[in-house]
């Protein structure tokens, strides 16, 4: 039984999509791999040095519904002067899964904890699902794993669950139900009374990402959500994940494993000094920097 | 149905949906009073114990050797300081250690990225330190006043004026957790400021008996009115008009409670 997403559906069966989400262009019905997808045009990749990325998002054209994020402008400097995004456009389809690259203080976690509100951003805009990022209605549409473990030391792993669900406006009845069933999905029922600061690292992967799906949000944002995990938990997120992006919600993950990124994103984003440098399907990002890998890619775009 | 039926079934719609709208607060309410009863050893039982013996030790030791102040018996003058003492201090450094940790721990994030608003996050986090002062007020005083056999003479007066204090001091401890940086900032409040202002308030003695310019000085401290006020609620009695020590009181609290919203709704120090 599939209890990650709206509503309950068999394991498996999909919503807008053909199978399991994976590397580059093509995994949606009618799509040729390699070939542009319907919401990025096939000039979308941007070359090395412009500091916007315009995608289409005709997706969200195509279907009605408003694009999943878009980002217009946005800016942030820190008080310390630190500009860690600079002028920077995007747009994240609904149902797309979506990878941001680039390396340590490119501006990644800046740009996530903008979307959700945990930093004031210095100029743009931010629309979740057509609505203003900080409006309750946006922000009950968001669920973030960050990428530190950052669980309430005082609550047991059940409560953590509930209390969250409480936060995002759940009645007591319906958020126990539904911790139940995420305590189900990601096997934390035999630790719901434990608290978090006695989890194994593992499980507090696991609680993170059962927290942030807790309330149903249509779209996820995982920051780094595999970063100092064995390679057996790894896979493990990543049947989680895909399973949650088979039932149509969207996925923005950031990640320093290139293979992860080929393995689970449809369209990928580079980042760099605060810019989106490039922006694809990993096929045509390896088409359009003529490299043979993802990891070449990324090696010739953060070096021009 | 008849109109006081619809009446009534339209209160008790408006009522679910306002508590539907505010569930958010209502869930962040319980989370904070959840800690206290977890922790309530360190929380309730120890600031309960240490004020009671207070109150033994000072009250009934030496009581029978110091006079009556102000024409009360000085085991029960004593009692409200005290039990102010105990309350104020309790409402700040329960938010105060509670917000810091959430914001060292960071799972603050998880609060603030919910759809709240900025009051409802400030009044859900506020409300921790009050119920913790209020449990720890009704214990002293279910110890209290059997013991010293101290009266309440105007309970409406001893209302509001706990009612200001719990609300100046736990919003002092929301805004000392967002700006503390390390549990020194936390504590150096409490035990630099807070402590002392408390003791030269007047908490063991009337400010009355003092030579000048203390006496004078006393009045400089904003806990001098706050303690004063509760004073005149259980006893009839204060050293200065319980008008001016309310007055002064809802001003102090006004003006924490304006520096706490300032900071929610601006997101400054909460977010980078």
């Amino acid at each position: 039984m599939d209890l990650l997403g709206r509503g309950l559906r068999p394991e498996g069966s999909q919503i807008g999509t053909t199978g399991r989400s994976g590397a580059g262009a093509g995994r949606r019905a009618g799509v040729v791999p390699g070939a542009p997808t319907p919401w990025s045009s096939g000039g979308a990749t941007v070359a090395a040095g412009r500091s916007r990325v315009v995608s289409l998002g005709a997706m969200a054209l195509d279907t009605g519904t408003p694009p999943a994020l878009e980002l217009r402008g946005l800016t942030k400097r820190y008080d310390s002067g630190l500009l860690a995004l600079e002028d920077l456009d995007l747009t994240v389809p609904a149902g797309e899964f979506f990878g941001l690259l680039g390396p340590n203080g490119a501006g990644k976690t800046t740009l996530i904890s903008a979307v959700c509100n945990l930093i004031r951003t210095t100029a743009g805009e931010i629309r979740v699902f057509g609505e203003d990022h900080r409006t309750p209605a946006a922000r009950r549409e968001i669920g973030l794993a960050e990428q530190d473990v950052n669980l309430d030391r005082f609550l047991d792993v059940e409560e953590t669950l509930v209390y969250h669900g409480g936060y995002y406006g759940m009645g007591r009845v319906e958020a126990r139900r539904r911790a139940q069933e995420m305590m189900d999905v990601f096997e934390l029922r035999g630790k719901a009374k434990v608290r978090a600061p006695q989890l194994s690292g593992g499980m507090r992967r696991r609680l993170l990402l059962a927290r942030a799906l807790m309330h149903e949000p249509r779209l996820v944002i995982l920051d780094e959500p595999t970063a100092g995990v064995d390679y057996e938990l790894r896979l493990e997120l990543w049947r989680y994940i895909r399973r949650l992006h088979s039932t149509g919600t969207t996925i923005v993950l950031t990640t320093h494993y290139l293979e992860e990124a080929e393995e689970l994103c449809e369209d990928i984003a580079l980042i760099r000094g605060g810019r989106l440098i490039a922006r694809d399907s990993a096929a045509n990002l390896r088409v359009a920097y003529g490299a043979a890998s993802l990891a070449d890619v990324y090696v010739k775009a953060m070096a021009s | 149905m008849s109109a006081p039926e619809t009446a009534l079934a339209a209160r008790a719609s408006f009522g679910r949906r306002t508590l539907h709208a505010h569930r958010g607060l209502l869930w962040l309410a319980a989370r904070e009073v959840l800690r206290v009863l977890k922790l309530w050893i360190q929380t309730i039982a120890a600031p309960v114990l240490s004020s009671f013996l207070f109150i033994v030790v000072f009250g009934l030791s030496l009581g029978g050797r110091i006079k009556q102040i102000g024409g009360v018996d000085y085991d029960v003058f004593i009692v409200p300081g005290l039990v102010t003492m105990a309350m104020v201090q309790a409402a700040y450094a329960n938010n105060s250690s509670s917000v810091f940790q959430a914001r060292f721990d960071r799972y603050i994030h998880d609060i603030l990225a919910a759809p709240m608003r900025s009051w409802e996050v400030n009044l859900g986090l506020s409300l921790g330190g009050v119920v913790r002062a209020l449990l720890i007020g009704l214990a002293l005083l279910a110890l209290a006043l059997p013991t010293t056999g101290a009266p309440i003479h105007h309970p409406a007066e001893l209302v509001l004026a706990v009612a200001l204090a719990l609300v100046l001091f736990a919003s002092l401890g929301v805004v000392v957790g967002i700006y503390a940086e390390t549990w020194d900032h936390h504590t150096f409040v409490q035990n630099i400021v807070i402590l002392p202002l408390t003791f030269l308030g007047g908490v063991f003695y009337s400010v009355d008996v003092l030579p000048s310019p203390w006496r004078e000085l006393s009045h400089a401290n904003p806990i001098f009115y706050l303690i004063n006020a509760v004073r005149y609620g259980f006893l009839g009695t204060s050293d200065v008009s319980v008008a001016l020590s309310l007055g002064v009181t809802a001003a102090l609290a006004v003006l924490v409670v304006a520096w706490s919203s300032w900071l929610f709704a601006t997101g400054r120090r909460l977010k980078p």
